[in-house]
């Protein structure tokens, strides 16, 4: 007789069946239903406490609910490398390096990690961010790759390469004599991909996630600052909207919307709790491609 | 002869009648097993809303979970103090007085607060820290010592004594992100009870002798006076931009160490 297996929700895995609480892969618990909301945006099932993910002959616990810690227990042949920013305990014997990156200047001058830090085992170390919300594991199979927002990664595991990019969603304000170039999504986004291998990537997410698929030409406006990551496929644009009934003063707060345009083929996920963008209200010089609607 | 049966709880270790949900000390929860990480850490015990337990004459209500709130009745010749801003409501009849602290320019300097605020009973008061987290009820014997970080001690039962320590060596202080001082809590005669906010969650591991771990300073909650902590500093360079310090707190035993999930990272040159 065939041995039943179970194909998990979120990261599309299949494991056998026998005695599961949790997909051993990415932590969803099996035993809670899809939560779609009615405009088809699925909830991401919060990592029960204490779950396994299992890769290679190592594993990652999340622990706590609130601001969920990520515990590696590493065997010698496996490497995590993370934000050194994020680490919040490891035990004595496990080896810490640092990672170089290329284009160090550009890196520096957007504010995004100097140095990614490299932990081989064997031996625990844990990690988690400094907000409420969830860990969200993203399981990568070879061949596939997605693009995260600055700032949210957590740790990959040492199969997943890192790459970045420029995110070309970028406006210019003029004041007096003064330019400023304002990038609502960050400068970059990280890239992380597998290549022969699969990989682990984890993120957190403020407050909590949700996801959905937008099938080819199809397109959503959301709050740059709450995306959380996407499928390489999905574009991605500046989008702009006046609202009916203000009136331009020589600062024109509350006189637009600022939102990137994402369009599918692919996946998108969003957190819940964001920060505040900034828009200066000084009038555009320059945009890069942007669409604008008035009302 | 018949003997009652008893529970201990495995947070607090006091004993509790056998038919109890929760324990009447610390209020955790005995019902539930214990949350233990493969690596040792066990997760503090998640307090069920409007949990009630007792210390003195005295009843402290649990309430809420995102931002728990402890509100307590004292009785009347109870009293407990606390930082003044972590006070959420009194009653009318709750008097407050203030506990007169030694070094209170140092206390200044240091950023740790001046005036620590008395409220003694009878009368209802209540508490709550400004960030989603957990209260740690944290019963303390007689002749027990802990030290907490700075601004993480909610309030505490009169019979527990309050003090502060330096803490030792120029780079722990410049780089541990304690601050120069760590209160000390302290029972002498009698069994108090100390709470703290610890932010996200909190985690506590027991170290054994000459045992250590290494901790990110900000995620340093509490620990038993006998843990002892230096900072160590890590250089990770990649060549011409000359890369950056990782400073972690080694903490080695004998002794409890509870950190907390959600920390400022302090940064390092």
């Amino acid at each position: 007789m065939a041995e039943s297996t179970y194909t998990c929700r979120w990261c599309r895995m299949s494991t056998p069946a026998a005695d599961l609480t949790s997909c051993p892969t990415c932590g969803a618990p099996v035993d809670v239903r899809d939560m779609v909301s009615r405009s088809g945006w699925y909830e991401l099932p919060a990592v029960p406490d204490m779950a396994r993910l299992q890769f290679g002959r190592s594993y990652c616990q999340i622990e706590g609910a609130y601001v969920p810690v990520a515990d590696f227990n590493l065997a010698a042949e496996d490497s995590v490398y993370f934000a050194h920013h994020v680490l919040l305990w490891r035990e004595p014997g496990v080896n810490v390096s640092a990672m170089s990156l290329r284009g160090g200047w550009k890196r520096l001058f957007a504010g995004m990690p100097l140095v990614m830090t490299q932990a081989q085992g064997p031996g625990h170390i844990a990690f988690s961010r400094d907000a409420p919300g969830e860990v969200v594991p993203i399981p990568l199979q070879p061949g596939t790759a997605v693009d995260v927002r600055e700032h949210l990664f957590v740790a990959a595991t040492g199969q997943v390469g890192y790459d970045w990019f420029n995110t070309n969603v970028w406006f210019q304000t003029r004041d007096g004599d003064d330019t400023e170039t304002h990038y609502p999504l960050g400068m970059f986004m990280d890239r992380f991909s597998a290549g022969q291998q699969p990989g682990l990537l984890l993120l957190h997410a403020a407050g909590n996630a949700f996801v959905r698929g937008l099938a080819a030409g199809e397109s959503i406006l959301v709050k740059p600052t709450a995306l959380l990551f996407k499928d390489t496929t999905v574009g991605m644009q500046l989008h702009m909207e006046h609202p009916s009934g203000t009136w331009r003063s020589w600062r024109s707060w509350g006189e637009r919307y600022l939102w990137v345009r994402l369009h599918g083929p692919g996946r998108i996920a969003i957190q819940s709790a964001y920060d505040h963008f900034h828009d200066p209200g000084s009038n555009l010089s320059r945009t890069s491609p942007a669409t604008v609607w008035r009302w | 002869m018949e003997t009652a049966q008893r529970i201990e709880c495995q947070w607090c270790r006091s004993q509790n009648l056998s038919t109890a949900r929760t324990c009447d000390t610390c209020g955790a929860p005995l019902d539930v097993r214990n949350l233990v990480s493969d690596s040792g850490w066990r997760e503090a015990p998640r307090l069920r809303d409007m949990t009630e337990f007792h210390f003195g004459q005295s009843t402290c209500q649990v309430e809420g979970e995102i931002v728990p709130v402890a509100e307590i009745a004292l009785a009347q010749g109870d009293w407990v103090y606390f930082e003044h801003h972590v006070m959420l409501w009194k009653d009318e009849s709750v008097a407050m007085s203030v506990m007169p602290l030694k070094g209170g320019v140092k206390r200044a300097f240091a950023g740790m607060p001046f005036i620590v605020s008395l409220a003694q009973g009878p009368g209802r008061i209540a508490f709550s820290r400004d960030a989603t987290g957990e209260l740690v009820v944290l019963p303390i014997h007689p002749g027990q010592e802990l030290d907490v970080r700075e601004h993480a001690f909610l309030v505490a039962s009169h019979s527990i004594g309050y003090s502060y320590v330096r803490i030792q060596g120029l780079k722990n202080i410049l780089f541990s992100g304690q601050g120069m001082f760590m209160d000390r809590f302290l029972a002498g005669g009698e069994q108090g009870l100390l709470f703290l906010h610890g932010y996200g969650n909190v985690f506590e591991r027991v170290l054994q002798p000459g045992e250590s771990v290494l901790v990110e300073p900000g995620a340093f909650l509490y620990k038993d006076a006998s843990v002892t902590m230096t900072v160590e500093t890590q250089k990770l360079t990649t060549g011409l931009f000359g890369g950056q310090g990782m400073n972690l707190a080694r903490m080695t035993g004998p002794g409890r160490l509870g950190i907390q999930s959600m920390y400022v990272h302090h940064h390092t040159d």
